[in-house]
């Protein structure tokens, strides 16, 4: 079991803001799609600071990320 | 290195792993990218074993994405956090003993100069504040005394933060860490103002909440190093674990802290301003 952070493509994909890529700690993790228009969360390295919730929800009031709990194969 | 080295030979794409492909598919080298552009292009930082949320890592993550000339810089460390991540990217690495970082700096700078006369090679130190302003103080302070052309990033987490907690001089007075029980007695040194004394061309101090000035203040520190002397930034990058702050607010710390003593300070000489000033405006007839 990981704590990662899911985006919710639909409501990113709305705003087109690359905030949270930008103050993610870690590096290709959070990335940012450019024909969808979207960020998107690569699971295997995220280590689930939950920075990216704070800048999307606190900072900007868009909520489009969210922490989950994210289950491997075994 | 440079950057025939980085390219893969013909017929060797298939074997290499496919995180050194698309670094030099989507990578930084032999291109200039834009610190907004992050998460658009492979890094040349890879996965590290810095702590969650930790904004060291971010600082280096930031750092790497805003160097000038990544295919000819060389950095350098030292016993810390930072070294954790720095070794994890791919620009060569020099891990100096404990405190000897800018001595280190110093002479490798010095036998680039003049094993490639034609080229500019970048010479860059991070360290936190235990190798540079503790234990690393006297040769942080003689390579600034005789004007060496690099550049010295102080990444100040105020804290021994992987030997357990124990104070630094950088660490706040009264501060209360798990080896400094009482509270520590003694002011924070102000590292940016001796930086000045010590003959210094470019100082600045920032708390990293702003992705592209650190990234401005980053080129700006190396390009000035590059011809008129040393350079030196100062940045707050925050220790969680020690600091016990919840991962998801180091970011709300790092804003407070900016509105309380790590405002954004920048400083430099006369030539430099004008040096950075006849830059900008090149640049500017050149998007016209």
């Amino acid at each position: 079991m990981y704590y990662v952070a899911e985006v919710n493509e639909s409501e990113c994909a709305k705003y087109n803001c690359k905030q949270c890529v930008l103050f993610c700690p870690e590096p290709n993790t959070l990335m940012y799609h450019n024909t969808k228009h979207t960020a998107w969360v690569n699971y295997s390295r995220c280590k689930g600071c939950a920075i990216c919730v704070y800048v999307c929800s606190d900072l900007l009031k868009r909520n489009c990320i969210q922490m989950v709990m994210m289950t491997t194969g075994d | 290195m440079g950057l025939e080295y980085v390219r893969i030979s013909p017929g060797f794409e298939r074997y290499m792993p496919k995180d050194y492909v698309d670094l030099v598919k989507y990578g930084q080298f032999g291109r200039q990218v834009d610190v907004q552009q992050l998460g658009q292009f492979k890094e040349l930082v890879e996965e590290h074993p810095m702590c969650a949320g930790c904004f060291m890592a971010y600082f280096i993550r930031i750092f790497y994405a805003s160097l000038p000339n990544p295919e000819d810089t060389i950095v350098i460390g030292t016993a810390g956090c930072a070294r954790l991540a720095l070794s994890q990217a791919a620009v060569p690495f020099v891990y100096g003993n404990y405190g000897d970082t800018n001595a280190v700096a110093s002479g490798l700078k010095r036998a680039l100069t003049i094993r490639f006369p034609d080229k500019v090679k970048d010479v860059v130190v991070i360290a936190g504040d235990g190798g540079l302003i503790d234990i690393g103080f006297g040769m942080t302070m003689h390579s600034w005394f005789r004007r060496e052309k690099f550049t010295t990033i102080m990444v100040d987490n105020e804290v021994y933060g992987n030997t357990g907690g124990q104070e630094s001089g950088m660490s706040p007075k009264g501060v209360q860490l798990k080896m400094a029980p009482k509270g520590k007695q003694f002011d924070k040194i102000n590292a940016v103002e001796l930086a000045k004394v010590a003959g210094c061309v470019y100082v600045a101090k920032l708390a990293p909440t702003n992705p592209k000035r650190i990234a401005k203040t980053i080129r700006r520190a190396i390009l000035a190093a590059r011809h008129f002397g040393p350079t030196f930034i100062h940045a707050y990058t925050s220790c969680n674990i020690e600091y016990s702050i919840p991962t998801e607010k180091v970011l709300e710390d790092a804003r407070k802290r900016e509105k309380q003593d790590f405002a954004f300070y920048e400083w430099m000489t006369d030539e430099v301003r004008e040096y950075f000033e006849e830059i900008e405006k090149q640049s500017q007839e050149v998007k016209v």
